[in-house]
């Protein structure tokens, strides 16, 4: 019931985003957008698993001078691996830094597992893995540095972990592919390259008993072979908790990633404009393609769409869909990529 | 995998993964290849040995649930129901008349005339017993 409501103001903000060329209308649409989404998060039922949450946020708001981070409420999955996904400057980093305390200054509140208590603290911390753009080791460590500064600033740091995730995925070996205490010993954080310090940072994370990861874009470094890895690791990290561990990560590389989202946030100008369970997503909205001559009738219909002289292609909302009878059209189901792209395009102030 | 379970499956089908998943895996329900009270393994066990995201085997698994195949035990998993006997015929039938009508639609295409197509299934029956 909910989500029809969201359906219709999705498509009456699509009409007035049409009519105007405004970008501000946009904008200030969105984050009314926000308010009615927030309660599609629990259209699922059953088995009671998908409605926990392992993390909560109401009211969240952090300004900078030009942009607004305005999350009037969030709600991670507790077992899933949810996706943010957005353009750059949306605000993926900003909120990702408030859930993870890396920044304080924010208004509004941060629920983190079952506590009673507000906020983050070091024993959530202790919980909690994170990594992000930047390397939050000092350039001059050494990989054994890193080892051990990890060992005692977390309890649940496991050395023999570290090291055979570092060998696994080739940090610190030398050409032969050895470790051989060689390079683990003397390699140091800033002669790796951009990639090998993702996969550093992803190794001392995982090399903890955490309950949640937030990791801040872990792709983008990643060459492809490494990118499926990543999503390996995702997948067993989720399957070692049975259902208590969730991940929660941002990216701009959704195609890349889509093998291992479970959830999906989308995020523009600060807020978040469109959330769900990818199956969900999948039904909420369907893949259009037609032919030219209908283009100008469906396009009124389509949430969104491309045009080119053989004809178009869109997203239409499943409950549009009975208004493209009488044109010749063939359905299919979107891919994450395209929903994004969609929802994005829709949302954005660029014309694209 | 567990129990000798086996999937395919195919990324570009048109067939969403989690029908594909939920097809097999009644397959080899009905066909008694996974038995009553056996655990179907974990969502997210199946997950990562599928490369898929847990969301689209927890699909898989509550339609065969919807279905009335399996059911969900809190915190413990998915297990296969028992098969009402009379249902399973039912199915099996139902996909021997499938079968064939596909095949009368090919010899229909092929030009083939009732008495052919007899004679093939007949060689084929024979075939079988030899």
């Amino acid at each position: 019931m909910n989500e029809k409501q969201t359906n219709k103001r999705l498509n009456s903000d699509l009409e007035s985003s049409n009519r105007s060329n405004n970008s501000n209308i946009n904008r200030s649409d969105s984050s009314n957008r926000n308010r009615t989404n927030s309660s599609n998060n629990n259209t699922y039922n059953k088995s009671g698993s998908r409605q926990e949450s392992i993390l909560q946020a109401q009211n969240l708001r952090k300004r900078y001078r030009g942009f607004e981070l305005s999350v009037p409420s969030l709600e991670l999955p507790r077992g899933f691996a949810a996706a943010l996904i957005g353009e750059n400057g949306a605000g993926k980093t900003t909120l990702l830094n408030l859930l993870a305390g890396i920044r304080l200054d924010y208004k509004g509140e941060i629920t983190y597992f079952d506590r009673q208590k507000k906020g983050i603290d070091g024993s959530v911390q202790e919980r909690i893995g994170y990594t992000g753009p930047g390397s939050y080791f000092l350039p001059q460590w050494t990989i054994r540095q890193v080892e051990e500064i990890s060992e005692l600033l977390f309890a649940n740091f496991h050395r023999d972990r570290f090291r055979a995730l570092c060998d696994e995925l080739g940090i610190g070996t030398d050409s032969r592919g050895g470790m051989g205490g060689f390079g683990y010993a003397t390699k140091e954080v800033k002669k790796l390259s951009d990639g090998n310090r993702m996969k550093l940072m992803l190794a001392a994370v995982l090399a903890r008993d955490t309950e949640l990861l937030l990791l801040d874009e872990p792709a983008s470094p990643l060459d492809p072979l490494m990118r499926d890895k990543l999503c390996d690791m995702i997948r067993e990290y989720l399957e070692q908790g049975d259902g208590e561990r969730s991940v929660f990560f941002s990216t701009h590389n959704i195609a890349d990633m889509e093998s291992v989202t479970d959830y999906c946030l989308i995020m523009e100008h600060g807020c978040i404009v469109e959330e769900g369970f990818v199956e969900d997503l999948k039904e909420k909205y369907i893949l259009v393609k037609g032919e030219a001559t209908d283009a100008q009738r469906a396009g009124e219909i389509l949430f969104s769409m491309n045009r080119s002289a053989y004809g178009f292609e869109g997203i239409c909302l499943a409950g549009n869909l009975e208004k493209l009878v009488g044109m010749d059209v063939a359905f299919e189901t979107p891919s994450l990529s395209q929903i994004c792209v969609a929802v994005m395009k829709a949302n954005t102030g660029m014309k694209v | 995998m567990k129990g000798g379970v086996a999937l395919k499956l195919l990324q570009n089908s048109g067939v969403p993964i989690y029908q594909q998943i939920a097809e097999q895996l009644k397959t080899d329900i009905l066909a008694g290849k996974l038995k009553e009270g056996e655990y179907l393994p974990s969502i997210r066990g199946l997950a990562k040995d599928l490369k898929i995201s847990v969301i689209t085997t927890m699909k898989a698994y509550e339609l065969l649930e919807a279905e009335g195949l399996v059911t969900a035990a809190q915190g413990k998993g998915f297990y296969v129901n028992a098969q009402d006997s009379e249902m399973l015929k039912e199915q099996h039938l139902r996909r021997v008349e499938e079968a064939l009508q596909e095949a009368i639609q090919a010899a229909q295409i092929a030009g083939m005339t009732d008495e052919e197509l007899q004679g093939t299934l007949q060689a084929l029956l024979s075939m079988k017993d030899s």
